[in-house]
């Protein structure tokens, strides 16, 4: 039985602008543009209770709670204490999977200070972090990855929960499916029309039928309703590419239709590249077609893609080349690769978007 | 083959088109001048395969024939003569050119003007009327923002859109791009081609700076230009140029308008302190306030200047390639000029305040990333 931990950090960037600005502690802080178009990046505690959450477009957020404080992100100062808090993990363990600045799995089975509690490990590190970064961060500690996520989860901020070997199945059981790890409000509104609300509505599915019904995840789905979780915490992760696919209920025949539905998955993978400062070169556009044929177009520009505008682009052009289209398509994905370290980019001249 | 020329004439006309000769051309017979004599008119041919730079001019003579000379020899000769008449006197057999002046007497040892390359005649064709000056500056608008790779050659030229509104000379590096319209050249069908840099260099410094009809014809694989005694023939670039338009940021609420002089003085000031690889300088905007800014980490020198301006929008820093905005503020004839931007990782427009009657100029430069991402 291995040890997992999963560290997330509480409100991560809005609880580093409150350390650095005690002008803002106590009070709602969403970090990110408060412009027209700006999105909420991350939202301090204060500014949850009114219903802002990250991801949300200022313009929505500043009117769930108008005295909140928008404060422009500082990437700089955030990996500077992301580098802090991996270093307190590789005090401990190497299997360190980083999720993104403030997330992190670790893998501490075998634990370079031969501590045999993973909880004592999990109290640790949360005392380190907290006196090293005066941050708090939520751990949550088990036997695979998918628990110990959602045991972070669980009790936030500043918590520890520990789901035990013992207490896996039952802990899932109980679990309404839209807090899954990996169930997406979309997946989580189809399961609850069929019926299926919690772990063990989740448990009672034929995984032919989970199959069937959510394809390749519904393998997935079958598994982490009994506990299982075998994907190893991976050091060496390092992300590819971003990307969201739709299938349809009813195959799209016409240009206006793909271009409607195409939409919505430019907006899903520009929002989550925006927030997590992801920049691509490549744009690929993923068609099946009612036969199952599957085809894909690219295009690679010579320097990153920064502005939605661009993407947007991009994405058309690329739709164009399959249209007209000679039979229904029931799948259109969109992603970007070719990613690149906006780090790698300081000082670098960048190139015009042709 | 005998013919009398004045020297200096000569000269000025070999000098003219001695421009399109390579270094080390490809086939050895193209370090000549090809020299063609009927009658009174000689006519001399100058190729690099790419490019042919023909020229004519009359001299004194009864026969008609043909000789390559060597292009480098023949021109070192007339440098260093005294102006007066000289005679040429070719042995059609052995190909050897005798020059016989005041001074004395220079064999050159020519070739066989048959291995000449046979120049391109202009066939079907779109054919254009500009004022040398015009094109003139169209040219020296655009050829400074051209690129040098050649792993993208569709952007080793400018890009020439004809319509019959306007006409559009394009140039980009990928970094930057020119769009210089004129309203007053204009064709009766539309039409896009790829002129390819060296051409338009030579072009360039062979056209007069007065408003001498330039004749432009266009066909499918090659452009010819001719005005007074010069013609100039050159290959397109057969690629597809880059779809510019979509490039160019429409939405630009930050905008700086600002007296080019004083922001070309302080960018040439600031440069001194940028990295001597990046030229990156920093712009800090607020309300109707410029910092220009620059340091150099490696020798921690640094610099910056507070500038009089105009500037509405948001509070931005931005960076740029000081040697860009430079060259394109250089290239701007206007007492006040403004910066329009979006944001600090899109494209900055520079447009030109006053503008010229039947011109319109559109300047594109993509900025370099700085540290704190505002």
């Amino acid at each position: 039985m291995r040890k997992i931990i999963h560290i997330d950090m509480d409100a991560f960037f809005a609880s580093v602008e409150q350390r650095d600005n005690p002008a803002l502690r106590g009070k709602p802080v969403a970090v990110g543009g408060s412009k027209e178009r700006g999105v909420v990046a991350a939202a301090s505690y204060e500014a949850r209770k009114f219903g802002v959450y990250s991801a949300m477009s200022s313009m929505v957020a500043a009117r769930k709670c108008p005295s909140l404080i928008f404060v422009k992100p500082r990437f700089e100062t955030y990996k500077t204490v992301s580098r802090q808090i991996r270093a307190v993990f590789e005090e401990y363990t190497p299997l360190v999977e980083p999720l993104s600045l403030d997330e992190a799995y670790l893998d501490v089975t075998h634990n370079l200070k031969g501590i045999n509690s993973a909880t004592e490990i999990a109290r640790e590190i949360k005392a380190k972090i907290k006196e090293q970064t005066q941050l708090t961060a939520s751990a949550g500690v088990s036997y695979n990855k998918f628990l110990a996520k959602i045991a972070s989860d669980y009790n936030k901020p500043d918590g520890l929960f520990v789901i035990k070997p013992s207490q896996g199945e039952a802990f899932i059981e109980q679990l309404p499916v839209h807090r899954f790890h990996g169930i997406g409000k979309v997946t989580a509104e189809k399961m609850t029309k069929m019926g299926i609300l919690t772990g063990l509505d989740l448990k009672n599915q034929e995984e032919s039928f989970l199959k069937e019904h959510f394809g390749k995840a519904g393998s997935y789905y079958y598994h982490i309703a009994r506990g299982q979780d075998d994907r190893p915490v991976n050091p060496e992760r390092i992300r590819k590419s971003v990307g969201s696919e739709n299938t349809f209920f009813t195959d799209l025949e016409s240009r206006a239709e793909l271009q409607l539905k195409l939409e919505p998955i430019v907006e899903d993978v520009w929002k989550y590249c925006d927030r997590y400062q992801i920049y691509g070169r490549t744009v690929s556009l993923k068609v099946k077609y009612k036969d199952f044929q599957l085809i894909s177009r690219s295009k690679t520009t010579l320097s990153p893609i920064f502005s939605k505008t661009d993407f947007e682009r991009i994405a058309y052009e690329l739709l164009d080349l399959i249209l007209p289209v000679e039979k229904g398509v029931r799948l259109l994905g969109l992603s970007l690769s070719n990613l690149e370290d906006p780090n790698d980019l300081i000082g670098k001249q960048l190139t015009l978007p042709f | 083959m005998k013919f009398v020329v004045s020297s200096s004439v000569l000269l000025k006309q070999l000098s003219g088109i001695n421009g399109v000769i390579a270094n080390n051309p490809v086939i050895p017979i193209l370090e000549n001048f090809l020299i063609q004599l009927d009658q009174n008119l000689l006519t001399v041919t100058a190729s690099d395969l790419q490019t042919v730079m023909i020229t004519t001019l009359e001299v004194e003579s009864s026969n008609t024939g043909a000789i390559a000379v060597p292009a480098r020899l023949l021109l070192d000769t007339l440098r260093g003569l005294p102006d007066q008449p000289i005679t040429f006197n070719v042995d059609s057999d052995t190909f050897g050119t005798e020059i016989i002046t005041e001074n004395g007497r220079y064999k050159l040892s020519g070739e066989n003007p048959v291995d000449f390359p046979k120049v391109p005649q202009v066939t079907k064709s779109l054919s254009v009327q500009i004022a040398a000056d015009v094109l003139g500056a169209a040219i020296s608008n655009t050829i400074f923002a051209v690129s040098n790779d050649d792993l993208r050659p569709a952007m080793t030229g400018v890009y020439v859109q004809l319509s019959s509104e306007y006409t559009n000379f394009v140039a980009t590096d990928g970094h930057r791009l020119i769009r210089y319209r004129r309203m007053d050249v204009t064709s009766d069908s539309t039409s896009t081609m790829i002129i390819p840099r060296k051409a338009l260099n030579l072009l360039k410094s062979s056209l007069p700076s007065d408003d001498t009809t330039v004749t432009a014809d266009f066909s499918q694989a090659n452009a010819f230009f001719s005005f007074n005694n010069i013609k100039m023939i050159c290959r397109l670039i057969d690629e597809r140029f880059p779809d510019y338009e979509n490039a160019i940021p429409q939405n630009n609420p930050n905008v700086l308008t600002i007296n080019r002089g004083e922001l070309l003085g302080s960018l040439k000031r600031i440069s001194i302190y940028s990295n001597k690889t990046t030229h990156q300088i920093r712009l800090k905007l607020s309300s109707n306030d410029l910092v220009i800014s620059a340091e150099d980490l490696d020798y921690s020198n640094e610099a910056n200047e507070r500038l009089m301006c105009d500037y509405e929008g948001d509070d931005m820093e931005i960076g740029f390639n000081a040697k860009f905005l430079i060259e394109m503020l250089n290239n701007v004839n206007s007492n006040m000029i403004s910066l329009e931007m979006s944001a600090p990782n899109r494209a900055g427009l520079i447009v030109p305040a006053d503008k010229k009657e039947n011109e319109d100029i559109l300047m594109l430069v993509m900025p370099v990333m700085l540290n704190s991402y505002a």
